[in-house]
């Protein structure tokens, strides 16, 4: 694994916590003229798993495209390991996953999973990209669907790939944009237990945008709730539930209370507010 | 894409038995049987004459009787055909690459290739008989002038509809113009390819019809034009049937291309 080459804490500016992987200072995106995202704080530490929930419109998924460097801040600064997020990603430091898997109907699932390896490590040969692909799938439990095509797999097994297409790379973030919403309930709760397993065995750090409070609450270890016009980050809730969490974890009392709580918030946060 | 059904959709259709196959079939050929005897019918019972409205065993007579001129004609056709086809997927193509790849370039060149389209290509025909002769020249240049555009308009829509967060996955990881061209939009371009190489196999036919229509010693164009000059309706009719004939076969061999090169495309019919 290549989280060792992450830069050692000297390399970073000085007002980034020691323990902060990712560090964004008063983000604030303007697209079309319209305030987006404003005054962003947002700090994620190394291996947390980290999910950003609210409204539809408030802008969870342009801030998720800022920390991957889809997007340039109109003010303030994202820092991945002290470096900016498109350097980062050049660096195959940032693995991204969409609610469409995406995948290459021309592709076999073993080659779609190292398809972006492929493009960013061009010293790999055809045999190494595979070997990688493989190991990937198995780690999502897709190992023996290597050459099944995209039109022979499931919804839930595509977005599998889709991780394995952005863990081949061997991030040290991985940032998941609703990446099971467009999936039956079943197989989200499954697919949702299967990220946590993945996540402990890795310990990449993940940030997660959903509209879930169960998946917000069942999977992450911070939550931070944004609320509408403009996009800005309301209120952050940590999740005191002790990790490895499985699906009882919602019978847990604990677990019903904070529901209730991030509802509450999520209700508060549909109200629209004035720039901080 | 929610959870579709995991049934294999790039596996043609094929009928699970003879019966089922016949009787996919059967409805059509019934009408076609119904019509050539409805057609001969009333060709006798009305006395109408053979230079106007040839009964069907007429041109079946005719075909038989000159058989051997026929078969020669269409080989002829056919070569213009498959050639000038050949030509147009290959200039088609290489169109519709350069206007991705080179943005400058394809805004100059498209609305270019946008305002050729409406010039009606099939008067083009005696400006080429006069720069090419009454050769295989002008039947190759007129079949690409009418079939090319077919092939670069489908081929640049499938380029340009990839997906936007397949493109923002590509760049995220430093992939180049060429690197997206060359792995994503050109595999995905390739079903829209080849529903526009189908329509272009049909337009070929009729440009090397017109092309011999303006001016050949050879052909089936030519022989339709010889025989109605003879008022040999029955001829004209046999070679209309082989100018059908060679239409259909170079449209299914240009659907089973399709079923080869992209296997893993939903069919039309189907989606």
């Amino acid at each position: 694994m290549r989280i060792e080459t992450i830069r050692a804490a000297g390399d970073k500016p000085a007002h980034i916590r020691h323990d902060d992987l990712i560090s964004a200072k008063g983000v604030s995106v303007v697209i079309a003229r319209q305030l987006i995202l404003s005054n962003i704080d947002l700090s994620v530490p190394k291996g947390s798993f980290v999910s950003l929930i609210g409204p539809s419109g408030c802008g969870k998924s342009t801030l998720l495209k800022v920390l991957a460097g889809l997007v340039q801040p109109t003010q303030g600064s994202v820092s991945i390991a002290g470096l900016a997020p498109t350097e980062a990603a050049r660096k195959r430091m940032i693995g991204l996953v969409f609610q469409d898997a995406n995948l290459l109907p021309w592709k076999n699932a073993v080659d779609n999973a190292s398809l972006l390896l492929g493009i960013a490590d061009k010293s790999l040969s055809r045999s190494d990209l595979r070997a990688r692909g493989q190991e990937m799938l198995e780690l999502v439990g897709l190992g023996d669907s290597a050459h099944k095509r995209p039109n022979e797999l499931s919804g839930g097994m595509r977005q599998r790939v889709a991780i394995a297409r952005a863990l081949a790379l061997d991030p040290a973030v991985l940032l998941m944009d609703e990446p099971f919403g467009a999936l039956d309930a079943i197989t989200r709760d499954s697919m949702g237990q299967s990220l946590l397993e993945i996540w402990q065995r890795t310990g990449k750090t993940i940030v997660l945008v959903t509209h879930s409070i169960d998946e917000a609450i069942h999977l992450s270890r911070h939550v931070h709730v944004l609320g509408i016009k403009p996009g800005r980050i309301t209120e952050s809730l940590d999740i005191a539930l002790p990790y490895p969490r499985d699906l009882s974890v919602t019978e847990d009392p604990e677990f019903v209370r904070l529901v209730v709580q991030l509802r509450t918030m999520l209700r508060s946060s549909h109200q629209p507010g004035g720039a901080s | 894409m929610s959870d579709q059904p995991i049934t294999d959709l790039s596996e043609p259709r094929l009928p699970s038995s003879w019966s089922a196959a016949t009787g996919s079939w059967l409805p059509a050929v019934i009408l076609l049987l119904v019509t050539i005897v409805l057609w001969e019918a009333a060709v006798r019972i009305f006395a109408i004459s053979a230079f106007i409205i040839p009964a069907p065993s007429e041109i079946a007579k005719s075909l038989v009787a000159q058989w051997g001129t026929l078969m020669q004609a269409t080989l002829v056709t056919a070569g213009e055909i498959l050639f000038g086809f050949l030509v147009s997927v290959v200039v088609g193509i290489a169109i519709a690459l350069v206007i991705v790849r080179f943005d400058w370039l394809g805004r100059a060149l498209y609305p270019l290739v946008v305002l050729f389209q409406n010039v009606p290509k099939v008067a083009l025909a005696p400006i080429f008989i006069l720069w090419f002769g009454y050769g295989l020249a002008p039947k190759i240049g007129l079949i690409l002038v009418i079939a090319f555009f077919p092939v670069t308009l489908s081929m640049l829509a499938g380029m340009q509809s990839v997906d936007r967060s397949l493109l923002s996955l590509m760049n995220s990881v430093g992939a180049s113009p060429t690197q997206i061209l060359f792995r994503i939009r050109v595999p995905h371009s390739l079903p829209n390819l080849m529903a526009g190489t189908k329509i272009a196999a049909t337009l070929s036919v009729i440009g090397a019809i017109v092309g011999e229509f303006a001016g050949a010693s050879d052909g089936l164009g030519y022989v339709i034009q010889f025989a109605s000059t003879q008022l040999d309706t029955a001829l004209v009719f046999a070679a209309l049937l082989l100018v059908s004939v060679l239409g259909i076969a170079f449209y299914y061999a240009a659907e089973i291309l399709e079923r080869i090169v992209v296997p893993w495309a939903p069919k039309f019919s189907q989606s």
